[in-house]
């Protein structure tokens, strides 16, 4: 693991890291929990929750891959090695998660070889 | 990989048979107290609830016979007594859930650790001791000094084999076991027995070879791009990389299903652009539906049944999965640090040695490891008793994607037990804490892709 000596307010980057998990976890629970802004008349939209939810998201993963797997510290090839499914990760996202939607019977020809298989069996 | 380091005596191997007796012991508890004690307690407080919930709705039945008032009007003090009568039967039934189903869980998770460190210890105590041992680095695998690689991740991936082969006859078998009406034979459940007994000669054999590791010995990468790496550590990054994929499918399935349902929340956005959705009767409901506030699961007053305390065991699993995180970082590093001084005060007490204080973390993410699952049980329990179960698409995906991630997290226990047996006898420290480094590595995974599923299954 990688040593990080730098230490802030006393403590090290691991437990700054921890805290920040935590909070952003109350956080995310929060912007579900409420449907107006503590306080306020303001709405919280599902655009928003969608927003803080991604967002939120991000961060804890970031928190948790550099800090806590320290892939910030660790070479290049490491960090490639844990980037290099995401291109996947993406592109079935959105080949399969976001694309297409009227179902897999509407998927294009290339995608179902043989498709008359399973329609007339 | 092969054992470097001193001999480890068989009796070293006993005192992991006492570790699976003491952890049955405090499951036998756990089930006893809240499977059986307190849940019986809940058992009658349901029946009582039952019968007030029947006797509601009789008297909201005979007034409608009567015609003193409409089955159409929601708004009578029957109807509502009826339905509040409901609501506090199924509060009560999910109480009762929440206590047997917690106790049950610890039972069978107890059990399963008992079995494979108790097995494991009783199988390496019973192995002839080495003969090989004895030169400078002190090999005493039993195998000779070379390096070699070990046969026991192939034997364990073998036993998985035989296990998912009899797998759909084990269900059949086990669903027999809870159901009366389901109908199995014994012999249904033997290849997945073996299977698992496999598994469990391979795990315990795999240990074997570990725990006299102490840090001497570490294969190192000798090509590009990983030249001078631990190959051990490399190897982990490969697997995380497959894994990150397994959950990529899991996510981009419930995403492509999930853009074309209509939810509450897709329905309020769409300016009524869902085609055959008309009207609430007409929402797809997900999980969250059930969990979060404001949810579209409602109950017979039009309430959402989503409250904080639904949502609570999947947010305690969130904070318990990250503090685990946080607790296995401290294991490592008070394992790698020479200079560790024991805290003051109760921490002090609680930590008097490196050795103790790294066993101890490990022991605490253990617990918080344990926690999640007995929490996704109960949290499971729920949402069977209300009806969302494995029998719809939305169901299908959710039990899925959530159980294959609970899996992940029931496997890392079970090689977190075994850290916690090498912290207690051979112990961890600047040398040889790869072993924690890298089991952290998939742990923290694990808690990467809760990261994922939790806003994506229970609060969207």
């Amino acid at each position: 693991m990688g040593e990080h000596a730098n230490l802030y307010m006393g403590k090290d980057i691991y437990f700054w890291n921890f805290i920040v998990l935590m909070v952003f976890t109350l956080f995310e629970l929060g912007a579900v929990f409420f449907e107006t802004v503590p306080g306020t008349d303001i709405d919280i939209s599902r655009s928003a929750v969608w927003a803080i939810l991604i967002g939120v998201g991000i961060v804890k993963g970031y928190g948790i891959a550099a800090f806590f797997m320290h892939l910030r510290d660790e070479h290049k090839w490491f960090n490639i090695t844990f980037m290099f499914p995401w291109i996947f990760v993406a592109l079935m996202l959105w080949g399969i998660g976001l694309s297409n939607p009227e179902g897999v019977t509407g998927l294009p020809s290339w995608c179902t070889p043989d498709w008359s298989y399973a329609t007339e069996r | 990989m092969s054992g470097h380091g001193n001999d480890v005596a068989n009796s070293t191997w006993l005192r992991a048979i006492m570790m699976a007796g003491l952890i049955l012991t405090i499951g036998v508890a756990g089930f006893a107290v809240l499977g059986v004690g307190i849940a019986d307690q809940k058992h009658h407080t349901w029946e009582d609830e039952h019968h007030h919930y029947d006797d509601a709705k009789k008297e909201w039945q005979d007034a409608v016979a009567a015609g003193t008032i409409s089955g159409e009007d929601h708004d009578t003090e029957l109807y509502i007594a009826k339905e509040e009568a409901h609501n506090d039967e199924v509060a009560a039934h999910l109480s009762y859930l929440t206590y047997r189903v917690a106790g049950m869980t610890m039972l069978f998770l107890t059990a399963g650790y008992a079995a494979f460190i108790g097995l494991g210890g009783f199988l390496n105590a019973s192995k002839p001791k080495a003969d090989d041992h004895g030169d400078d680095h002190g090999h005493g695998d039993g195998y000779g000094d070379d390096h070699h690689g070990s046969a026991s991740p192939i034997i364990f991936a073998f036993g998985i084999m035989v296990f998912l082969m009899g797998l759909p006859d084990f269900i059949v078998a086990c669903k027999a076991l809870l159901d009366d009406t389901v109908v199995a034979e014994l012999g249904m459940l033997g290849v997945s027995v073996s299977g698992l007994l496999i598994i469990v000669i391979a795990v315990s054999n795999w240990w074997f070879e570990d725990l006299p590791f102490i840090g001497h010995g570490e294969q190192i990468a000798t090509s590009y791009p990983f030249e001078g790496d631990h190959i051990r550590k490399v190897g982990l990054w490969v697997f995380i990389m497959s894994e990150i994929m397994v959950f990529a499918t899991f996510f981009s399935s419930y995403l492509r299903m999930r853009t074309e349902w209509c939810t509450k929340w897709a329905f309020e956005n769409s300016d009524g652009g869902f085609e055959g959705c008309q009207s609430s009767d007409d929402w797809v409901l997900t999980a969250s539906d059930y969990l979060r506030p404001g949810g579209a699961k409602i109950d017979g007053l039009g309430n959402s049944v989503g409250d904080f305390w639904t949502l609570l065991p999947g947010g305690i699993n969130t904070f318990a999965l990250i503090i685990s995180s946080y607790t296995i970082v401290l294991a490592l590093k008070t394992a790698k640090n020479a200079n560790w001084e024991a805290p003051k005060g109760i921490m002090g007490k609680l930590m008097p040695t490196r050795k103790a204080a790294v066993r101890n973390y490990l022991i605490a993410t253990l617990m918080l490891g344990s926690l999640f699952i007995v929490l996704k049980l109960v949290e499971w329990s729920h949402l069977v008793a209300e009806g969302f179960t494995i029998g719809t698409v939305q169901g299908s995906i959710f039990y899925i994607a959530t159980g294959a991630h609970g899996l992940h997290v029931f496997i890392g226990l079970v090689i977190m037990l075994y850290l916690v047996f090498k912290a207690d006898t051979i112990g961890f420290d600047e040398d040889n804490a790869q072993g924690i480094e890298y089991f952290g590595l998939y742990w923290h995974f694990v808690d990467l892709a809760w990261v994922v599923i939790f806003p994506a299954f229970y609060l969207y």
